[in-house]
């Protein structure tokens, strides 16, 4: 790019280079005060340096809301682009990605985010913390699991996993209300019900650790080594809701069918505290009706309706 | 957010005519043509066709893949039941596509499929514009294959 390009177009606010064999974008852009979409498809970015030094903090780094880097050969987000605190779109597909960094969640204006067709394995929770994303594209990648805190990402409107090495969804994918359009095809989901043979059961630390939490055994900081008060605090709830039990690191992968009316079964990923528990746990409940299944199975029903029109192919 | 379907022409009943935008990425379910000649022309980009048998009636497991291709732009293609079914996308995650899309008869629903057990959903077709102007009242929940 031209040394003097901030000083000839001052007002410069859409500049595309795309396809023009581009190996690095120069300190050249920094003082484009007014620039807000970069369009670099297609060129040989990828290596040290395709992005100028002090993105984030120049005039280009406030004023930038659209990037598109997709069609070039970054093996990583470059680290550079971090900072652009106010981007708004950002497309790195069809490059040579293997992951994606936790400080994505740097980018706190985020709502548009294309990742498609790199190499990718898998997500990082930290991408949950995008608090304005609503357009999540992972399709053609080697993703093979999402992390359940993806859910948390509320304003999420539309989500494409096709052509991935996806064998189940958490089961929190249902508490994404807003979500309109979900794509799964071309993963190998688990057709049939598979249960998890391979329970390990737990220690007796973690043994300990469930009396103590579910019969309330008092203790203070002070009766107990720091790690101890600490690995109590991690108690996580048994999801069965007529269940009381706490589970720490034992715990069942079930991979449970949210059945939408025949038509299509999405298996989800249900931690349970034991085997047992699919059925009411017994060291909570005293009747043993099959009550509570199909009780969790109504509130996954209900969810899994909505969830059936957002469905594509 | 998806890919958009756009009446240009209704032809005094007996066909549409419309334009399909396809983001990158995009891509159709599997789906047929209730009964209606389909052609498609190329206006920009690329799209892949991947031709499915009709699942059997008693069988339930995946589809069978008949044939598959990439269409350049101002190629066409033909389509209709007795032919099969199909799945269209936009396969590029760096370029967008434009389709031109002609139907006779017209129709507005028609059945998708789900590759991996050949169960057909029946669904309403819906336009993102008609005519130029952008269609509002209509439920965006439908999947909406060209």
């Amino acid at each position: 790019l031209p040394e003097g390009l901030s000083q000839w177009f001052p007002a410069l606010e859409v500049l595309d280079v795309s396809g023009t064999g581009l190996a690095e974008l120069g300190a050249e852009l920094l003082a484009l005060p007014r620039l807000h979409t970069l369009l670099a498809k297609n060129n040989r970015l990828g290596g040290p340096g395709s992005l100028p030094k002090g993105l984030g903090q120049a005039p280009l780094g406030r004023s930038l809301r659209v990037l598109n880097l997709s069609g070039n050969r970054f093996a990583e987000v470059p680290p550079d682009l971090l900072g652009l605190r106010g981007l708004q779109s950002l497309s790195l597909g069809g490059n040579r990605l293997h992951g994606i960094p936790p400080d994505i969640q740097e980018l706190r204006s985020l709502e548009f985010l294309y990742l498609g067709g790199n190499f990718i394995t898998s997500i990082p929770p930290e991408l949950a913390n995008l608090p304005s994303l609503s357009y999540l594209v992972l399709c053609d990648n080697k993703i093979q699991s999402i992390p359940p805190q993806l859910a948390q990402l509320h304003s999420l409107r539309s989500l494409s996993l096709h052509n991935n090495l996806l064998t189940y969804l958490p089961r929190e994918i249902l508490n994404l209300v807003h979500l309109e359009e979900l794509s799964l095809r071309g993963n190998p989901l688990v057709v049939r019900f598979v249960r998890d043979l391979t329970y390990n059961p737990p220690s007796l630390q973690e043994l300990a650790g469930r009396t103590i939490k579910t019969r309330n055994v008092p203790y203070a900081p002070s009766d107990l080594p720091e790690n101890l008060v600490r690995y109590l605090s991690l108690a996580s709830n048994c999801p069965n809701p007529k269940c009381g039990g706490v589970y720490f690191d034992s715990c069942v992968r079930q991979i449970k069918f949210v059945d939408f009316c025949g038509k299509y079964r999405l298996p989800l990923m249900h931690y349970l505290c034991s085997p047992e528990c699919s059925s009411p746990c017994s060291s909570a409940s005293q009747s043993s009706t099959s009550q509570s299944e199909s009780d969790s199975e109504d509130e996954a029903s209900v969810a899994a309706r909505r969830m059936q029109k957002v469905l594509l192919g | 957010f998806r890919y958009t379907r756009n009446l240009v022409d209704s032809g005094n009943g007996k066909f549409n005519l419309m334009i399909l935008c396809w983001g990158e990425g995009h891509g159709s379910s599997i789906h047929d043509h209730t009964d209606s000649h389909c052609f498609m022309k190329i206006l920009q980009g690329n799209l892949k066709e991947t031709l499915f048998e009709w699942p059997e009636k008693k069988e339930n497991g995946e589809m069978t893949k008949k044939s598959e291709r990439v269409l350049r732009e101002n190629q066409c293609a033909y389509i209709n039941d007795s032919i099969g079914l199909h799945r269209v996308e936009n396969i590029s995650h760096t370029e967008t596509a434009v389709s031109l899309h002609l139907y006779s008869p017209p129709f507005d629903s028609c059945n998708t499929f789900d590759q991996r057990t050949g169960h057909k959903h029946k669904v309403k077709m819906t336009f993102y514009s008609q005519y130029g102007e952008r269609t509002h009242c209509v439920s965006t929940r439908y999947h909406a294959p060209c």
